[in-house]
């Protein structure tokens, strides 16, 4: 078998007729939602990025502009350019659209009270009517394989930022609190859901599921998923194809969770998606580090690194992809 | 605190935090790179030398050479409390 496998290069992951796998995810979402669930349509969660833009033209597509329902769902510490784009995005597909601000429910919840309080025991000063703040993984995964830590960064109102590794407790606290945000998402996705008997699509792309970057039962709670297969730059391959505005296309993928700007890669990934999705192939297909770190004109060590990373990533968010266990009777 | 006496506490509690048995953890074992703590095990070894050496740990301080083993890890606490 290891005789027929392609020889690893650079455009590896290019998908050769981009309309056709268009095609085929739709006609299969359709096949799912009209059929498999008995659903009379979808709803979709908007914020404007590359995944979700691509799964609504997608649902568009398979199940027709009259049947999906774009739903923004922003809060107090989100980007108001997500729902700009997210609303260019829904005129452009001719889509409904309703806006449910999270905030009230995430108040009620303690979200953000939670959440301050254990940036406070890290942070003294850390005031969140003045301060911003974000998490993130600091350390490069090509230079060493160490596990990543997360850090704090809280940012003063002159824009001075100061940051401290996250004590085991206050890191959990810290996303517990946090998580809060996807889970009333998905709580809201499925009101609209059942009132208009549609189903809910997801919208995480390979990445995100694979190495674990969605919440159980927030984000990752969905009756379909149509990009879950598609690598970072295939999502952009398809966008192209698809139509999605330029300036979607060129926003830099944000985490759009904390009040202070962050990018996907500077929370979680630590890469750049272009040499991520790459390096995740050659991982998942079983290639030697050595070939494709001479194919990326890398050092073959630092491939290495990225494989144990991957590795370390898959099996501890092994969990998050698990559905509860059932114990069978004895 | 003796090296010694450093190590042996750093070895019990990577022994009662790993989800892998562990019969022999050697001080040049390398315990992430084997598998024996993952990420969570990583911060929370971080809190557990901070509140049992009185030692401060910061994002520079992250690199292999610092806590890849219990011989690292040794070494780097006793650097901290000079």
């Amino acid at each position: 078998m290891n005789a027929k496998k392609e020889k690893f290069h650079k455009h590896i992951l290019e998908i050769k007729d981009v309309a056709k796998t268009c095609d085929h995810i739709s006609g299969q979402l359709k096949e799912i939602v009209f059929k498999n669930l008995s659903r009379r349509g979808a709803v979709i969660g908007i914020s404007g990025g590359i995944d979700s833009s691509v799964s609504l033209a997608l649902t568009v597509n398979a199940l027709g502009a009259e049947n999906v329902l774009g739903l923004m769902l922003p809060e107090k510490d989100s980007s108001p350019e997500s729902l700009d784009l997210a609303q260019k995005l829904a005129d452009k597909f001719g889509i409904r659209t309703q806006i449910e601000d999270i905030s009230g429910a995430l108040n009620g919840f303690g979200c953000y009270t939670r959440r301050d309080e254990a940036i406070r025991r890290v942070f003294e000063e850390y005031d969140p009517t003045v301060y911003k703040m974000k998490i993130g993984i600091k350390q490069n995964p090509l230079k060493h394989s160490l596990p990543p830590a997360f850090s704090v960064t809280i940012v003063d109102p002159e824009g001075n930022e100061k940051s401290k590794l996250l004590p085991v407790k206050e890191y959990l606290q810290i996303v517990a609190a946090s998580n809060f945000k996807q889970r009333s998402r998905m709580t809201m996705l499925y009101y609209h859901a059942e009132k208009n008997y549609y189903a809910v699509i997801g919208t995480p792309n390979k990445h995100e599921v694979q190495q674990g970057f969605f919440v159980k039962h927030g984000d990752g709670g969905a009756d379909v998923m149509p990009i879950a297969s598609l690598y970072k730059t295939q999502v952009y391959q398809l966008a192209r194809h698809l139509g999605i505005p330029e300036e979607i296309i060129k926003r830099t993928p944000t985490s759009d969770t904390y009040s202070a700007e962050q990018t996907q890669e500077e929370f979680f990934f630590q890469l750049p998606f272009e040499l991520m999705d790459l390096i995740w192939y050659g991982w998942e297909n079983g290639y030697d580090a050595g070939e494709v770190a001479s194919a990326l004109g890398k050092p073959e060590e630092e491939i290495r690194n990225v494989y144990k990373n991957f590795h370390r990533k898959k099996e501890t968010t092994a969990y998050l992809r698990k559905q509860p266990v059932v114990i069978q009777p004895d | 605190m003796e090296q010694h006496e450093i190590s042996e506490k750093i070895r019990e509690y990577i022994k009662a935090a790993s989800f892998s048995s562990i019969d022999n953890l050697d001080d040049d074992l390398l315990i992430f790179k084997e598998g024996i703590l993952d990420s969570m095990g990583l911060i929370s070894l971080f809190s557990f030398l901070e509140e049992n050496f009185s030692i401060q740990i910061t994002d520079a301080d992250l690199v292999e050479e610092n806590f890849e083993s219990i011989k690292a890890i040794t070494n780097f606490v006793s650097e901290r409390q000079k």
